[in-house]
């Protein structure tokens, strides 16, 4: 009863499946665009679906999580699951993701408030952004579940291994990314980020020190205007002494995170952060590419280099031992002639393969390639007759 | 009337239809299922033996009486295919030219095809016709001599220096086939266990004997010429024993064992080695128990691996 389940299950589950590698590869493509978009300067509608793809992308693999988690729990394998069946990608691309990253980007977006900014006035700003959208590449490691679908060898034994070898290149680069992020954090440690904030800071403590003396205000306004171009809007009091752009600008080309916000003794003042943000982008379709071409380098060059090297020549020496009239030689190249592989292949080819060949001769018998299942079969045809 | 050989040559006849014979020529086919019923005997025989089928009798009886029917089958598609072969594949026109005198081709022709005829007769000369028929119609020879002549190396020499053939490429192709034919006629000189086809695997005979046979083969070929004989009797001589061996001789041992052990393959495995590269490469290591000439197997092992074949 339970076996004719699992089999009615089974076109589901497989569908299931497909629909988990379909959004694996969507994802990365979301992830690609989204990068592209800050670089490409899309309109920020575009951008903003990119977001929410994005969070119902990190929506459907952390419910996908919890069920094979679930399923894991009620047939006691959760060590199993977690592990050896590589759960632990499942959870790292997931609920971080969902509560870090597209979580409250999306709430920011479908509610209108700025929680996702509001961090700022805990940590650093620009820090922040940058853990969050650094926090994206654990989407790369899905990648690692893609590959163990593709089948581009035929030996097991060669896709566990060239599997396990990008498991580990991609986690150890994700994870390096992702701690080298944290403790630059931190450790306070300098960068593009600190030089933008600390600019900004200057610019604000510039101009509120000028707030008593109007005609100072003025000159150091203009002065501003044609020196920062990343100050975007000055507000003083509530009206507005300078903005850049048109609101309509603002609202197309601007999208949560690219701008950052500063109040001082009733000043107010809105920077362009896209420089950075592109920074960020570049460094993210940067790494992402490198993941890509890790992987598929690994596809590509290290696979047949291991199913040309190892798994190979075992199984012409597997299919050699095994059946009576495979008599084919490994292939031998010369350059891995040294090679344990080959060193045993040489003696396959040379010592083994001789002596069964003198043995079926002295036999005198050929393989036959009929058996008597199918002769079984043949001989109720007969008796009906 | 009696309805055991109807039975038999319908019990052969599902066995023939099988799918994984398709590939194979008759002769192979037909080593197939003697190989078949051999080896399931014990299987079979309660099957066998039952009213449906051949009641009464012992399984040596059936065997005999299957082995007839599949002789009849494999006859029914081999005999018009080795006639082809003779009368129209090989040419006989080398037969003029590698003695003094000159001999009809046709003439030629008909003694090799009633020879060939004698040999399908008996269980060994039989069994030993399979490498030979296989290697001819796969055309190894022509392949490799052409590759040879292109080279000039150890086969060349032998062929046109030492064994003094004056002949064509083409010429000396046929020669060897012609050869290959005539080679299970050693069979006809050894005791046999007539009718159910068990046969002892073509061995290598002493020089004397080959000598003998040659004698007696003269005596009863008289159309086909002395060195023609004398090579298809003398391939059973290890070339380790007489190094005097003919080059046709020895190039008609080695292609009618590897027409012996031919497996038509689809597509060779990654990571292993062409068919005939493998074949001669393990054939060079066993050239003392086939009593093959190592450079024969030396050349074309390199010509294989050239090749790809």
């Amino acid at each position: 009863m339970n076996d004719s389940k699992t089999v009615a299950r089974r076109p589901f589950v497989a569908f299931l499946e497909s629909l988990v590698i379909a959004a694996i590869v969507l994802v990365l493509v979301q992830s690609f665009l989204e990068d592209y978009a800050v670089l490409a300067g899309w309109d920020v509608d575009i951008r903003n679906k990119l977001l929410l793809a994005g969070f119902f992308f990190d929506l459907f693999f952390t419910i996908e999580f919890l069920t094979r988690f679930y399923y894991a729990l009620m047939d006691h394998r959760v060590g199993r699951y977690l592990t050896l069946e590589r759960g632990w990608i499942d959870f790292l691309a997931s609920i971080p993701l969902l509560i870090f990253n597209s979580g409250p980007f999306a709430l920011t977006l479908l509610t209108g408030s700025g929680i996702a900014l509001g961090l700022g006035g805990i940590l650093n700003l620009l820090k922040v952004i940058k853990a969050i959208r650094i926090a994206r590449i654990l989407r790369f490691l899905r990648i690692i579940k893609i590959f163990r679908k593709i089948k581009n060898i035929s030996s097991p034994m060669a896709q566990r291994h060239v599997a396990s070898i990008t498991a580990i290149s991609v986690t150890v680069m994700v994870l390096c990314l992702l701690f080298f992020t944290f403790f630059s954090s931190t450790l306070q440690v300098n960068g593009l980020d600190t030089a933008f904030s600390e600019q900004q800071r200057a610019t604000a403590d510039y101009l509120a020190e000028k707030t008593d003396h109007p005609v100072d205000f003025v000159r150091a306004l203009d002065t501003l205007k044609e020196t920062r171009a990343s100050l975007l809007i000055v507000k003083y009091r509530g009206s507005t002494l300078f903005s850049r752009h048109s609101n309509d600008y603002y609202s197309q080309y601007f999208a949560p995170g690219d701008y950052s916000y500063l109040s001082q003794n009733g000043l107010e003042l809105f920077f362009d952060q896209r420089a950075y943000v592109s920074q960020l982008s570049r460094e993210s379709i940067l790494f992402f590419v490198i993941v890509v071409l890790v992987v598929a380098a690994y596809l590509l060059i290290y696979s047949p280099h291991f199913a040309l090297t190892v798994t190979d020549p075992i199984h012409v020496m597997r299919r050699g031992l095994e059946e009576t009239d495979y008599n084919l030689e490994v292939k031998v190249p010369a350059r891995y002639q040294r090679d344990d592989v080959f060193e045993l292949a040489k003696l396959y080819n040379e010592k083994y393969l001789p002596l069964k060949d003198r043995t079926q001769s002295e036999e005198g018998e050929s393989v036959i390639q009929l058996d008597l299942t199918e002769v079984s079969h043949i001989l109720p045809e007969e008796e009906e007759s | 009337m009696d309805p055991t050989p109807a039975r038999a040559a319908a019990f052969i006849k599902h066995l023939l239809s099988n799918p994984a014979l398709n590939s194979l020529n008759p002769l192979k086919k037909e080593e197939q299922i003697l190989q078949f019923l051999k080896t399931n005997a014990q299987s079979l025989v309660p099957t066998l033996s039952s009213s449906q089928f051949f009641p009464g009798l012992a399984w040596n009886q059936i065997l005999r009486l299957l082995y007839t029917a599949l002789v009849q089958q494999t006859d029914k598609a081999l005999k018009p295919q080795l006639e082809e072969l003779i009368r129209k594949k090989i040419s006989f026109s080398f037969a003029s030219e590698i003695q003094p005198h000159p001999i009809d081709e046709d003439q030629c022709r008909q003694q090799m095809w009633e020879h060939t005829q004698r040999l399908l007769q008996k269980p060994e000369s039989r069994k030993s016709l399979v490498g030979p028929v296989t290697a001819i119609v796969n055309e190894f020879v022509g392949r490799y001599l052409e590759k040879s002549f292109e080279d000039r190396q150890y086969v060349h020499f032998e062929l046109t220096k030492v064994q003094r053939l004056r002949l064509e490429i083409e010429d000396i192709k046929h020669m060897i086939h012609a050869t290959m034919l005539l080679r299970p006629s050693i069979q006809l000189f050894s005791e046999g266990r007539a009718g159910t086809g068990e046969s002892v695997e073509s061995v290598l005979v002493q020089p004397q004997f080959a000598a003998t046979a040659l004698d007696s083969m003269k005596a009863q070929l008289q159309i086909l010429p002395p060195e023609l004989l004398h090579g298809g009797l003398y391939s059973n001589v290890s070339f380790e024993e007489d190094k005097q061996i003919d080059a046709t001789a020895r190039l008609a041992a080695i292609f009618s064992s590897r027409g012996k052990n031919y497996k038509p393959i689809g597509r060779v495995d990654r990571g292993a080695n062409s068919p005939d590269r493998s074949w001669f490469s393990i054939t060079r290591r066993n050239y003392k128990y086939y009593g093959f000439d190592i450079k024969m197997l030396d050349e074309f092992y390199k010509i294989a691996s050239e090749n790809g074949w």
